[in-house]
């Protein structure tokens, strides 16, 4: 009984919390962004599932005596074998463990590192913030897919999927510089940002405590749609044959396989599942991406009267 | 009018931009860890060897006087020869004979784009929140989140190999030779009088074109329906129909114009996307493009020719944008200040 009122009581302040915050109510309201996070949460749970039941080596040795190679989905095998008669369902599964990680490393380094120069290079302004963002706008000079290939070389071949992490990753890094710069910037024009100063508050102090968090929701919609970027980008890459080590099953690199050895036998199904997966992955992020954009644009709150 | 003196200041400002791409370029790859000279020199080959041609090719002189060279050199187009891909023939022929055919393959997937995504767009923001607006965003944003490299064998599979309608890779059947004079195929076998090529180059770009524009078309009605939606709020358009317009009219007349200006943007900075597009779409459907260049330099580290074709595009895109700048002045001569 006690423990009712309390879920209620919890229910309760959520749902007021919703209310009270614009953001969160116009967001759970867009049912587009729903269906985003729905896809994304479960991507997730499929990652986090196969990571704990498969054994990889397993997953990425030949099957010959156990398996036919190049079998059509059936009951057996949902999404048929490959060429070296590996199961492609579990195989699949375990690729979201690989987006997700390598995703998320991606955006999490990039969103670090761009969020620090943005912010460092608006508080401190004059030639820190010509250096950095003028060294930002370099590295925005190339297109993107490009400037990866070219830095994807720096890295040993024994990096294997990392190599695509270390290479995208000050790909991404620019876009939050100036996302962040730009918030950051506003920021620092706020009166209480001279209140805090007065108050005696150290610089460091200022910038993480004040100026981070109110630069927080640009940063979340960047990051969410450079996460769906970020996983795609990766395939692309070891699509490509720069990043997943063969045998490896990455959406990008079963992709690569499967069309290079798959398609013109007929073997449809060794491309087709793990890039359904990867392009529902993306879906979801961009889904969830454009929901949040729409929510923190206060000119799509209004409706057209 | 654009003055003289903003294309001016953005001309210079081109300078200091071109002059970081440059050096990217170079700390790239001197970071990579294979040795040029080994890579010319072959692997079998004496140490005596490699020596000499790491000193020929200047590889042993101080970083700072490889890098002014590298800077001259680049200044007057000179990438120096290939090491691997097409050995001993210069970088800068090599990439004047691929980069019509990308240019071709990029601008014909532009123009996919534009013809089905603006109307889309327009679409889309004209009846927003109805079904059509729904299934056209759903669409749009399931454009942008296939991945060329699945969508387009998907569709070899589906229209060359079961249909049988349509080739399955190149840019021309075989059986078809035609002298490159602008090195864009569509063009040549035009300007040869040869109707059967240029039917084939149709028939074969088809796919590739489909491809890429499907992803250009997905991303440009995002952002007309978004500028168009912010255009159809403003005052001048209601003013528009309360003056008794129909508002057909409203939209086309006055919409159109004003929406159309962050759209232009858009198209500057997703040039780089549709250039990266290209390079998967030419893996796809093997065309020897650049991109296919590219990822074949990687692959067997010719140095030069990664670091031209490299350069390349980021000139390619900056000069892109610098001419979206201008053209955004034009239509909208605020920005100017």
């Amino acid at each position: 009984m006690s423990t009712e009122t309390q879920t209620g009581a919890v229910d309760r302040s959520i749902v007021e919390r919703l209310r009270a915050s614009p953001f969160l109510s116009q967001l759970s309201s867009n049912r587009l962004a729903i269906t985003g996070i729905i896809i994304i949460v479960s991507v997730v749970l499929i990652a986090v599932y196969a990571r704990i039941t498969y054994d990889l080596s397993e997953l990425m040795a030949t099957q010959f005596g156990t398996n036919p190679a190049e079998s059509p989905p059936s009951s057996e095998y949902l999404f048929g074998t490959d060429g070296q008669a590996r199961d492609i369902f579990p195989r699949v599964m375990y690729g979201a463990w690989y987006a997700v990680l390598y995703g998320t490393v991606t955006v999490v380094a990039s969103t670090f590192l761009g969020v620090s120069l943005g912010i460092v290079a608006a508080y401190y302004g004059d030639l820190t913030d010509n250096v950095i963002m003028r060294t930002m706008d370099v590295l925005l000079s190339f297109p993107s897919l490009l400037l990866a290939l070219a830095l994807v070389t720096i890295f040993p071949e024994e990096l294997g999927l990392w190599r695509a992490v270390g290479a995208l990753t000050p790909v991404y890094t620019p876009r939050f510089a100036r996302v962040v710069r730009g918030a950051a910037l506003k920021v620092l024009e706020d009166e209480y940002t001279d209140a805090t100063r007065a108050l005696g508050a150290t610089d460091p102090r200022l910038l993480v405590r004040h100026v981070l968090p109110n630069c927080l929701a640009p940063i979340t919609v960047q990051s969410t749609l450079n996460y769906g970027l970020a996983i795609l980008d990766i395939a692309a890459l070891s699509f490509l044959g720069f990043g997943a080590s063969p045998g490896e099953p990455t959406w990008g690199m079963m992709l690569s396989n499967g069309v290079e050895f798959g398609l013109f036998s007929g073997a449809w199904w060794w491309s087709f599942f793990p890039g359904l997966l990867l392009a529902l992955t993306v879906l979801g992020f961009n889904l969830l991406g454009d929901g949040m954009r729409d929510a923190l644009d206060p000119r799509m709150r209004e409706t057209v009267d | 009018m654009v003055s003289k003196r903003f294309v001016f200041k953005r001309l210079l400002m081109l300078f200091p931009v071109l002059f970081g791409v440059a050096t990217v370029v170079f700390a790239i790859l001197h970071l990579s860890p294979g040795d040029p000279a080994v890579v010319i020199a072959g692997d079998r080959a004496s140490q005596e060897f490699v020596n000499q041609v790491r000193s020929d090719l200047g590889l042993d002189d101080p970083l700072w006087q490889q890098y002014v060279r590298f800077l001259g050199e680049v200044a007057t187009f000179d990438f120096g020869q290939s090491y691997q891909v097409n050995r001993g023939a210069a970088v800068s022929q090599i990439l004047a004979d691929r980069l019509p055919i990308t240019i071709e393959l990029a601008l014909l997937g532009q123009f996919a784009g534009l013809l089905f995504g603006l109307p889309l767009g327009i679409l889309s923001a004209v009846k927003q929140d109805t079904w059509t607006d729904h299934l056209t965003r759903i669409g749009a944003l399931s454009g942008i989140s296939v991945p060329i490299y699945w969508s387009g064998p998907l569709l070899i599979l589906l229209f060359a190999q079961f249909l049988g309608l349509l080739p399955t890779s190149g840019r021309i059947g075989s059986e078809y030779f035609v002298e490159p004079v602008t090195g864009l195929i569509l063009v040549d076998t035009l300007l040869a009088g040869n109707v059967a090529a240029f039917q084939s180059a149709v028939v074969h770009l088809l796919l590739p074109v489909v491809v890429l524009g499907i992803y250009q078309m997905a991303l440009l009605s995002r952002m007309m329906r978004s500028s168009m939606v912010e255009v159809i709020r403003q005052d001048y358009m209601r003013t528009a129909r309360a003056k008794g317009q129909g508002s057909k009219i409203t939209v086309m007349k006055h919409g159109l114009r004003n929406a159309f200006i962050p759209v232009i943007t858009v198209v500057g900075i997703q040039f780089g996307s549709l250039l990266g597009g290209a390079v998967l779409t030419e893996t796809v459907f093997e065309i020897n493009g650049i991109g296919t260049l590219l990822v074949d330099a990687i692959n067997r580290s010719d140095y030069p020719v990664v670091q031209g074709t490299v350069l390349v595009f980021a000139v390619l895109y900056t000069l892109v944008n610098l001419g979206v700048d201008l053209t955004y002045s034009v239509l909208d001569p605020r920005i100017e200040q």
